[in-house]
């Protein structure tokens, strides 16, 4: 989760969003590069009292502000794209999770092997225990197993929402009517936060998600017991 | 003695001959900054961690400290 003040990206816990990241900060280095250039000219020319009244053109500033700015987007576009094809990649999920969008809350649904659906409601700040995060924390936690491609199925019930945790690098929209899909890998055990991520109603900001990724046996354990209790 | 003429033209070019190479050679000690202080170390970061990454000893110390809902410590 977010820690107070934080400024940049939560910590990447699925190799899409370290991949995120490092494009981020090529990007920022380009605009911290064109930003320093820019402001140092408005300096310069807003410090002086000369100038040139008789300047018709110059084709040769011309070519070069023409060129700069189009190499410069070349060099955005190339990792960019291929971002965007890395995370299109054909990826053979080992699991596949419905995750519902209702008004306001979400439901998962394990149905690769068996029928397996529960309610993700938001605990109220009133029954927090010590420890736990206001405004984050649920009731049910959507458990993956770690180091698994799974394939998450975004839909909504009602009206749109939207399924996003900032550490795995995923954010779906959850279209009434409509299946969306996206996929993560969780590189690491831990729990991963998230909130809903469209507008929709009263307690939009109170929907919250929760990932929890641990190893394989202790997931299946977790889905056998969950089972039983349904 | 006369004074030389002081120079009456082109001052403004003058002025941008000093300093716009003086701004592209800023703005490329920025980027490089941002690049080796901030770009490169967080790359350099997530390699070495997770070059002596134990997954299974952090699971078991996250177990432990009793933040997962579906495992719990040993003993509970």
């Amino acid at each position: 989760m977010a820690h107070p003040s934080q400024l940049g990206f939560q910590d990447a816990a699925s190799p899409v969003m370290e991949e995120l990241l490092h494009f981020h900060d090529h990007a920022l280095m380009i605009v911290l590069l064109i930003s320093t250039l820019v402001l140092y000219i408005i300096v310069a020319m807003v410090s002086t009292k000369l100038t040139n009244k008789y300047i018709l053109d110059s084709q040769e500033i011309e070519i070069v502000w023409t060129v700069l700015p189009a190499v410069i987007l070349i060099l955005i576009a190339l990792p960019s794209l291929r971002i965007l094809y890395l995370m299109d990649e054909i990826n053979d999920p080992h699991l596949t999770i419905k995750a519902m969008g209702h008004q306001w809350y979400w439901s998962y649904e394990y149905t690769d092997y068996e029928d397996l659906g529960f309610d993700s409601y938001m605990v109220p700040t009133q029954d927090l225990v010590p420890g736990q995060f206001r405004l984050l924390e649920t009731d049910h936690r959507m458990v993956v197993p770690v180091e698994s491609p799974i394939r998450v199925l975004v839909s909504a019930e009602d009206v749109l929402h939207s399924w996003a945790v900032p550490s795995l690098g995923v954010k779906m929209d959850a279209v009434p009517g409509r299946l969306n899909q996206t996929a993560f890998i969780a590189s690491r055990p831990g729990v991963f936060y998230g909130q809903c991520s469209e507008i929709c109603g009263a307690n939009h900001s109170f929907m919250p998600i929760v990932v929890e990724a641990v190893p394989l046996e202790h997931f299946e354990k977790w889905s056998t017991m969950m089972l039983e209790d349904a | 003695m006369s004074l030389a003429k002081p120079a009456m033209r082109g001052l403004l070019g003058k002025r941008l001959r000093f300093h716009l190479p003086i701004a592209f050679a800023l703005s490329l000690v920025a980027a490089a900054a941002f690049k080796y202080g901030v770009t490169e170390p967080r790359k350099q970061a997530y390699a070495d961690f997770y070059k002596q990454y134990d997954a299974t000893k952090e699971f078991n110390n996250m177990r432990e400290a009793g933040i997962f809902q579906s495992v719990r410590p040993t003993g509970e």
